[in-house]
C-alpha cells in the first residue's frame, strides 16, 4: 500500500508543479497587457471648451462610469431608469458627459459590491464609500485620485461655502495627509430619532398622546399605545404586529437610523456604537456603559410582552417596511425624512393614514441627542480617471445650480419637473446630500414664512423648499389628497423638521459630543468579529434567550477580544492630538 | 509533413478524437481550477489589492492563528459539520430509498412523472426557494397555520437556533434527493435480472432481494458517491444558509463560508479568507484520501 501510494503522489506533485507553471505564465502574460499611462489631472484642461469654468463642458463626449446607490421607491417616472433620467441625461447636457452605471444596489449589497469593487481592484470611475475606513483603505491602495487641486480650482463659492460651515470639519473627514482624497458628503446635526405614530389609528381609538403638547413623550406612552394598536388592530388586517426593530439596532449615522433602537436608547441616556468620554475622562465604548443595558432591559421586557414584533432579528428592511404599508404597524423609529421614501407607501395603501412625530424623553423631560458626524459618505474618483473635476463639477451643478437657481423651470425644465413631482434624491448621479450645516431649519424657516406668505417665492433660498412650499399648501388645502409628494413633504417637513425646530428653539435637547469618531489599525481585524459579537449578544438578551445579566459577559468578552486594543490606540490617538 | 502527422495519428490510435473531446473540460479546470490556485499564496500575506499577490508582504501563519483565535470558530465548525454530515447522511439515505421504490414501480408514465417531480426542486436556485420557505415557515406562514389548527403553539422556525438547522438539512435532503437518486436508480438497471429471478426462486422475499441483492448491488456507486461528498464536508451549502439565515440564528447556522464571507468580504479581510479557504480544501482533501484508503482496505474497492 504504502509503495503504491508513494508512486501517486510523486506523479500527483509534478502534475500539480507543471500546471502550477503553466498557470502562473498565464496570469503573468495576463498582467502585462493592462500596463497604459492615463492623461494626469493637469493637463485635463486641454479636453475642455472653457478650461478651469465650474461649470464648462467637455469638447467631445465623455463616459464616466458610476456605482449608484438606489432606494427602493425612487418614483421615477415610466420609463426613466437610474442610469437613464432627467438628471443624467441633465449632466449628458451640460457637461457632455454620458452616465454608465457600473452597479446599481442599495443597503450592505452596495457595501458589498464596494468591497467586491476594491477587491478585484476595478472600481468605477466615481463611486460614494460610505466610511472613513474605506476612504483609507482606497488611498492606502492607491486606487483615487487626489481631488486637492481640483477641487481649489473647480468647486464654486457656494459649494466652498457649504463646506466651510462645518468649520472645516467636513473637509477634514476626507483629508488624509494633508491631501483631499474625496468629497464628502455632509451629515447636518439634526436630532434623535423619532416616534412616528399612526394619527389616524389614534384618533380612532381616542388615544390622547403627549397631552402636554411639547412633541416629547415617554416609553410608557409608546408601550401603552403599542399594546392597545396590537389589540384593536386599528389596520383591520386581522394580524397586528408590535414596533418591529431591524436586526442592526444601533447606528452612529442619524440619517440611517430608520427602525433602529436608539430611540430607546435615548430615554436611558445610552449612546450605543458611540466612543464617548467617562466621567474621569477615560473612552468608553457606548455600547459596554450601564445605560446600554438599561435600554436593553426595556427592549427585552417589551419583547416579552409582544409590544415589539416577534419576529425581530429575522425581519428585512423591506419586510419592515412592508408591514407599515400593510397597516400591520402603526409605530416607526426613524429619521425626519422616513415619510419621504419609507412610510410614503403607507399612504399609497390607505388614503387617510397620517403620521405624528413624536421625540422620546428621558426620567427629567431631556431629549438626549448625540452630535453627527459632519460627514460619513465621500465622492471618490479612481486613480487614472481622466477628468477628476467632473466629480465637482456634477457638485456645482446638483448642489449649487439646481438647488440655488432661480429659475429652474426654464433653464432645466426636466429636472425642475422632478423636483415638483418629489422623484427621489437618490436619482442623482451622486446619491448624498451636501447642505450647510444649519440649512435644516434655514430652509424650514423659509418655507414656514413662505406658507404663512410672509416671504415671496422668489425669497425662498432654495428650489427644493420653493416646491416643498407648493407641496405642502396641497396637503394643507386637503388632507386626503391623492397626491404624495404634497403628503411625504408635509410629514416630513412641517412634523419632523418642526419638531426638530421646536425641541431646539425650547432648549430641550441634551447634546452628547462623541469623543472619536473614526478607525484605529487594530480595528481592521477586531471589529468586524466585535461587531458581530454586540449584535448577537444584544439580540439574545431581547430576545430572552439570555438574562439581561449576560450583557456583563458581553462587556468582558468585548474587551477580551480586542476592544481593550481599540480604546487604548483611540486613547493615545486623542491624546496625541491635543 | 503529411506522413508525421499521419504517424501522430496512428500512435493515438482510434481514440484520438475522443480524447480531443476532453479538451474544453481539462481548459475549463485550468481556467476556473488551476490557475486561480496561484491566488493560495495571499493566505500567507497582509495581501493588499494595490501591491497584489506578488508585492504583498509575507506573515507566514498569521492568518491561521489568528483563525483558531476567533472565539466563534468552534462552533461554526462545528455547524458546518454536523450541517454538512446530517445533510450527506439523510440525502444519500432519502435517495437509496426513493430510488428503490421508485425502481418497483411499473407504469413508466406514473414512474416518469415522479421523477420529474422530484427533479424539479434541484434546477430552481436557492435564491428562488428562500423566500418560498420563508413563506412557509415564518411566523404567519403556512406551517404555523397547520400548526395553530391543531392547537399547537407557532414555532419561530427562522429565528429559532432549535429549529434552524434541521429546517436547513430538511429544506436541503428536499431539494436535492431526487436529483441524486438519479444515479442510484441507474446503478440498480445494471444488475442481473437473473440473480432476482433465481432469489425468487429460492422463495426470497422482497425484502430480502433488496437486502441481498439490490443494496450489494448498488455498493459501488453508494460509496463512490459517499467518497466523494466527503470532501465538501467543510461546505455545507453557502447559498442556501446565505438566503436564509439572519443574526438571530448565527449561533446555530454560521458556517464557515458564511461566517468567512461576513468577516472576510464585507469586511475586506481578503487574506484572512483566503486561509480559511485554503484551510477548507486541505482538510477536504486529507478526508477524500482516507476515506478512499479505508474503502480499499474494507471492501477492496478505490476511486483512484
Amino acid at each position: 500500500m504504502s509503495k503504491n501510494w508513494s508512486i501517486t503522489s510523486k506523479q500527483l506533485t509534478k502534475r500539480l508543479a507543471v500546471l502550477s507553471m503553466s498557470a502562473l505564465m498565464v496570469s503573468v502574460l495576463a498582467a502585462c497587457g493592462g500596463a497604459s499611462n492615463p492623461p494626469t489631472a493637469e493637463d485635463a484642461g486641454q479636453y475642455e471648451v472653457t478650461p478651469g469654468d465650474p461649470f464648462s463642458a467637455y469638447k467631445d463626449e465623455v463616459t464616466v462610469t458610476m456605482g449608484r446607490v438606489t432606494t427602493a421607491n425612487p418614483k421615477l417616472p415610466a420609463g426613466d431608469t437610474y442610469e437613464n433620467n432627467a438628471y443624467t441625461r441633465l449632466v449628458k447636457e451640460a457637461f457632455n458627459a454620458q452616465i454608465k452605471d457600473q452597479f446599481e444596489a442599495n443597503g450592505e449589497d452596495y457595501s458589498r459590491q464596494v468591497s467586491l469593487a476594491i477587491a478585484s481592484g476595478e472600481l468605477p470611475d466615481m463611486m460614494r464609500v460610505d466610511s472613513k475606513d474605506e476612504l483609507k483603505e482606497l488611498v492606502d491602495n492607491d486606487l483615487i485620485e487626489d481631488m486637492t487641486e481640483v477641487y481649489k480650482e473647480y468647486a464654486t463659492d457656494n459649494i466652498k461655502q457649504i463646506y466651510d460651515s462645518y468649520d472645516g470639519r467636513a473637509l477634514d473627514n476626507a483629508t488624509i495627509d494633508g491631501r483631499l482624497m474625496g468629497l464628502p458628503a455632509t451629515s447636518l446635526d439634526s436630532a434623535p430619532t423619532m416616534v412616528w405614530v399612526r394619527q389616524d389609528w389614534l384618533d380612532v381609538l381616542g388615544i390622547k398622546l403627549d397631552a402636554d403638547g411639547d412633541g416629547a413623550i415617554k416609553l410608557e406612552d409608546v408601550e401603552k399605545t403599542a399594546e392597545e394598536f396590537l389589540k384593536k388592530d386599528p389596520g383591520q388586517t386581522g394580524k397586528p404586529v408590535g414596533i418591529p426593530f431591524v436586526n442592526t439596532l444601533n447606528t452612529t449615522d442619524y440619517n440611517g437610523s430608520a427602525y433602529t433602537m436608539l430611540g430607546v436608547a435615548s430615554t436611558q441616556g445610552a449612546f450605543p456604537q458611540y466612543w464617548m468620554k467617562g466621567e474621569d475622562g477615560s473612552i468608553v465604548y457606548g455600547s459596554t456603559t450601564e445605560e446600554t443595558k438599561q435600554m436593553l432591559g426595556v427592549m427585552a421586557d417589551w419583547f416579552k410582552r409582544g409590544i415589539i414584533d416577534p419576529q425581530f432579528g429575522t425581519r428585512t428592511f423591506d419586510d419592515i417596511t412592508a408591514l407599515y404599508t400593510n397597516g400591520q404597524s402603526g409605530i416607526a423609529f426613524g429619521p425626519w425624512h422616513i415619510p419621504d421614501w419609507g412610510l410614503s407607501n403607507t399612504k399609497q395603501m390607505d388614503k387617510h393614514a397620517k403620521f405624528t412625530a413624536y421625540t422620546l424623553e428621558d426620567a427629567d423631560g431631556k431629549v438626549n441627542v448625540a452630535h453627527a458626524n459632519p460627514s460619513g459618505q465621500f465622492i471618490v474618483v479612481r486613480k487614472g480617471y481622466e477628468h477628476p473635476e467632473l466629480a465637482i463639477k456634477i457638485i456645482n451643478l446638483f448642489y449649487d445650480k439646481l438647488a440655488n437657481d432661480k429659475d429652474v423651470a426654464t433653464s432645466m425644465p426636466e429636472a425642475a419637473k422632478y423636483l415638483e413631482t418629489g422623484v427621489d434624491g437618490s436619482t442623482r448621479p451622486f446619491n448624498i446630500e451636501v447642505n450647510s450645516a444649519t440649512s435644516l431649519l434655514d430652509d424650514y424657516s423659509d418655507i414656514v414664512r413662505g406658507i404663512k406668505g410672509e416671504i415671496g417665492l422668489d425669497q425662498v433660498r432654495t428650489t427644493e423648499s420653493k416646491n416643498n412650499i407648493g407641496s405642502i399648501q396641497t396637503y394643507l388645502k386637503d388632507q386626503d389628497t391623492d397626491d404624495l409628494t404634497a403628503w411625504s413633504k408635509y410629514h416630513s417637513r412641517m412634523n419632523g423638521v418642526g419638531l426638530i425646530d421646536k425641541l431646539t428653539q425650547e432648549g430641550k435637547f441634551n447634546w452628547m459630543t462623541p469623543a472619536f469618531s473614526g478607525t484605529t489599525p487594530s480595528m481592521k481585524q477586531t471589529w468586524a468579529n466585535l461587531t458581530k459579537m454586540e449584535q448577537e449578544s444584544f439580540i439574545k438578551i431581547i430576545t430572552g434567550a439570555e438574562p439581561l445579566d449576560y450583557f456583563e459577559t458581553f462587556v468582558s468578552n468585548w474587551k477580551k477580544q480586542g476592544g481593550d486594543q481599540v480604546i487604548q490606540e483611540i486613547e493615545a490617538e486623542t491624546t496625541s492630538q491635543k | 509533413m503529411k506522413q508525421e502527422k499521419y504517424k501522430a495519428r496512428n500512435r493515438l490510435g482510434t481514440g484520438a478524437m475522443y480524447h480531443m473531446m476532453m479538451l474544453p473540460g481539462i481548459l475549463f479546470l485550468l481556467v476556473f481550477s488551476y490557475i486561480p490556485m496561484v491566488g493560495v499564496i495571499t493566505a500567507f500575506q497582509d495581501y493588499v489589492p494595490a501591491k497584489g499577490m506578488f508585492g504583498s508582504e509575507f506573515v507566514g501563519l498569521k492568518h491561521f492563528i489568528y483563525m483558531f483565535k476567533l472565539p466563534d470558530i468552534g462552533q461554526v465548525i462545528s455547524n458546518t459539520l454536523v450541517i454538512a454530515i446530517a445533510k450527506i447522511l439523510l440525502g444519500t439515505l432519502m435517495a437509496i430509498i426513493f430510488s428503490i421504490l421508485l425502481n418497483e414501480i411499473r407504469f413508466k408514465f406514473v414512474k416518469k412523472s415522479v421523477q420529474t417531480i422530484v427533479y424539479l426542486p434541484h434546477f430552481l436556485s436557492w435564491v428562488v426557494l428562500a423566500s418560498v420557505v420563508v413563506n412557509m415557515f415564518s411566523l404567519d406562514g403556512s406551517v404555523n397555520q397547520i400548526l395553530a389548527f391543531f392547537g399547537l403553539e407557532n414555532i419561530n422556525f427562522l429565528g429559532s437556533n432549535t429549529w434552524f438547522q434541521p429546517l436547513i438539512i430538511g429544506t436541503d435532503v428536499w431539494k436535492e434527493f431526487g436529483y441524486s437518486s438519479i444515479v442510484y436508480l441507474a446503478a440498480i438497471t445494471s444488475i442481473d435480472p437473473g440473480l432476482y429471478e433465481a432469489a425468487g426462486m429460492d422463495g426470497a422475499s422482497w425484502w430480502r432481494k433488496v437486502w441481498h441483492i439490490t443494496l450489494p448491488g448498488m455498493l459501488p456507486i453508494i460509496l463512490l458517491m459517499g467518497v466523494m461528498s466527503l470532501t465538501n464536508i467543510l461546505s455545507a451549502g453557502f447559498d442556501q444558509i446565505y438566503n436564509l439565515y439572519n443574526p438571530v440564528v448565527y449561533e446555530s447556522g454560521d458556517i464557515l463560508d458564511t461566517y468567512v464571507y461576513r468577516i472576510g468580504l464585507v469586511g475586506r479581510q481578503y487574506s484572512f479568507g483566503t486561509a480559511v479557504g485554503l484551510f477548507k480544501s486541505v482538510i477536504g482533501i486529507v478526508l477524500l484520501l482516507s476515506a478512499n484508503e479505508l474503502a480499499k482496505k474494507y471492501t477492496d474497492r478505490k476511486i483512484f
